[in-house]
């Protein structure tokens, strides 16, 4: 229901990143099998093992399915219309930096970038601040109706924002909020609350009771212990969560069509779309475009990938 | 400083009929180190986390001092605990996790820092301060523990098993600097531990507790010389007392192929046939008559030797204590007495003390 290329594109970052992890589960599988022996022959009994072969394969063909069409059009953006009608999948022959230094001088990229920014970080923060409550209330406290509630948080991991769309377009309209940042960040943020809470809670709920009883006898309770102790504790799972929020919301495409009418206050996703519609011919231009606009994802994904994947798997250690 | 009471303090956990503390009556003096201890599930920590406030009291009242804080949150209770885990803040260095509580109490950062040094300085921890807790070894990490409570001042310490995470060695070595360090600063001190020799050569008292229900409070030395009832005798002292249930006769009890004299008034006392004799392993020893024991098992100790036996013709197991240069031999029958003044009595039905 999103527009497909453009959705597509920033996830994957993770693909290529997650992909060698079976390899390198049976490495680790081999290091534990094997004695304390020196990491040299440990390494040639890792590349002899023909039951990693396969994971390779697959690791390098998913990756290259993931990582061609990013570097196409990164390299299409160097060529012009001329060339790469010429000669399609050729590299960029002479090497043009024309598409690129239109774009970055044009002040609607510059514009549409500060809008998508703001709609994201204004996403990321709200769903932050509800969801780590949230997940703080279902991980720590005994209430009847605990499983219930969380459970339908987790339904929301199935519902689609194209089948909501209509209604909350609607209801959008009722509280003044199209052509508003806020009208596309709230309900964004509310979408990203089921990934928040189902990464979060494992994650609070690891900490162990007696650091919130030290915590009680040290004098903090309830909102201080979750403030001073259980937020900084979860500081790799808030990254997670943060970064998927961010991302979700940087590539966001139908809900920003529909709430955004204003030219003014389109997002990168709207601007990419309406961009190739205006410069159809030119395809060179619109493919430097689109590299540009994944470019702030990808490059806030790389820096925060370490942190994500501790935020998925780690947890806290008294 | 203060005093603790318990005042028929009651706790039922949710769900369940059974009390995990039952009507605890006790009354800790100030400046007191008193152990409570048992084996696990007898509600010696429950004991201790109703004083804190971790665990609420359904019945009963608890005080500090003349106050009774039975309805007052843990942190206005005045007290510190060192848990079994430490529980320090992976991600506060020593001294945020020391100064944490002052911190939350609003204390001029120039006296937290001051107060972190001087608790610091009594623990040796001077030059760890700026860590995280990760990068320090588990004795470190305990003293922290005990720092975190230390620089609070407060009313009463509460500990609950801080030495069973330390290797065998680095325990023993606490035990007794946690002991000294309560006597230097007389804070009033409540040990929970399931080690009866942590209780033995800690407590100014001990309170024994099985199943919820308090069995006996004394020194350490009354509870080992005069166990009001076969739990206690059989709790404290390691190896344990033997607790034999030996034939009552005319004129006292029947110990093998001699009679063992008991007053007449005590023999009253019992209604059964039978009465339950305690003897100390140390307090045996070998002779012509007595108690024959078939010898399963010796083992030496250099100074001493502990035989491992069983009543001749029966199963039931004794452990006696024999001189280490002439120990018995395995496999051969040896008769063993008690020393006078040393026999503990018990009603067998009831497990209680018959006598003084």
């Amino acid at each position: 229901m999103d527009d497909g290329a453009l959705t597509d594109r920033p996830p994957t970052g993770p693909s290529p990143d997650s992909v060698p992890d079976p390899s390198a589960g049976s490495q680790s599988q081999l290091g534990s099998r094997s004695l304390p022996w020196s990491g040299r022959r440990r390494r040639r009994r890792r590349r002899s093992d023909p039951a990693a072969v396969p994971a390779f394969v697959l690791a390098v063909a998913v990756a290259a399915l993931t990582l061609v069409p990013v570097i196409y059009v990164v390299l299409g953006g160097f060529t012009s219309t001329a060339q790469l009608a010429e000669d399609p999948v050729g590299m960029p022959d002479p090497w043009m930096t024309g598409n690129y230094g239109s774009v970055l001088s044009s002040a609607r990229f510059w514009r549409q970038l500060g809008n998508s920014l703001l709609i994201a970080l204004l996403a990321t923060g709200l769903v932050v601040a509800v969801g780590s409550l949230a997940a703080f209330a279902v991980s720590r406290y005994v209430f009847r109706g605990r499983e219930l509630v969380y459970t339908v948080f987790t339904l929301g991991l199935l519902f689609p924002v194209g089948v909501a769309i209509l209604p909350l377009y609607l209801m959008l309209r009722e509280l003044h909020l199209l052509d508003n940042p806020l009208g596309v960040a709230v309900p964004q943020a509310a979408f990203s609350i089921p990934v928040t809470i189902v990464v979060l809670r494992p994650f609070m709920a690891a900490v162990p009771n007696e650091l919130e009883d030290a915590a009680a006898i040290d004098g903090c309770s309830g909102f201080a212990f979750f403030w001073r102790i259980l937020l900084p504790l979860s500081r790799p799972a808030l990254t997670t969560v943060s970064v998927l929020a961010f991302v979700t919301s940087w590539n966001a495409y139908l809900l920003p069509l529909l709430v955004l009418n204003d030219e003014q206050q389109h997002t990168l996703p709207l601007g990419t779309a309406m961009f190739s519609t205006q410069y159809t011919q030119d395809t060179a231009r619109v493919l430097a475009f689109t590299a540009l606009s994944m470019v702030p994802a990808l490059v806030f994904f790389v820096l925060a990938e370490r942190r994500i994947v501790g935020g998925l798997t780690g947890a806290v250690k008294g | 400083m203060a005093t603790v009471t318990f005042d028929k303090a009651t706790r039922i956990y949710p769900g369940s009929t059974k009390p995990a503390v039952d009507s605890l009556d006790l009354k800790i003096e100030d400046g007191e180190f008193l152990v409570l201890v048992g084996p696990s599930g007898c509600g010696k920590s429950t004991s201790l986390r109703m004083l804190a406030g971790l665990e609420d009291i359904n019945a009963g009242r608890v005080f500090i001092g003349a106050r009774d804080v039975t309805p007052v949150p843990p942190k206005d209770r005045d007290i510190a605990m060192v848990f079994q885990s430490y529980a320090l803040y992976p991600h506060m260095t020593v001294a945020d996790n020391m100064g944490f509580a002052l911190k939350i109490a609003g204390v001029p950062k120039s006296e937290i820092r001051q107060r972190v040094m001087e608790a610091a300085k009594i623990l040796d921890l001077t030059q760890y301060l700026d860590r995280k807790p990760k990068a320090l070894s588990g004795g470190q990490r305990q003293r922290v523990a005990m720092g975190r409570a230390i620089v609070r001042k407060p009313q009463v310490f509460l500990m609950d098993e801080p030495l069973s995470n330390l290797d065998a060695k680095l325990r023993v070595s606490t035990r007794t600097q946690i002991a000294s360090l309560q006597r230097r600063l007389g804070v009033t001190t409540v040990y929970v531990t399931h080690d009866q020799i942590e209780a033995m050569t800690m407590g100014d008292r001990v309170a024994v507790l099985q199943d919820g229900l308090l069995m006996q409070v004394g020194t350490p030395r009354y509870l080992y010389e005069h166990p009001d009832n076969v739990f206690v005798a059989g709790f404290m002292g390691s190896p344990a007392m033997n607790l034999l249930d030996m034939s009552i006769v005319d004129g006292g009890v029947l110990l093998g192929d001699i009679v063992w004299p008991v007053d007449r008034s005590i023999l009253a006392k019992t209604t059964g046939s039978k009465i339950t004799v305690g003897m100390r392993p140390e307090d045996l020893e070998m002779a012509e008559h007595g108690i024959a024991v078939q010898v399963d098992l010796v083992e030496e100790l250099g100074a001493d030797a502990y035989i491992y036996g069983r009543l001749v013709g029966t199963d039931v197991p004794i452990i006696a204590r024999a001189d280490g240069r002439r120990p018995p031999h395995k496999g051969s029958t040896v008769h063993l007495r008690p020393k006078p003044e040393h026999v503990h009595l018990f009603d067998t039905a009831s497990g209680l003390r018959l006598g003084a």
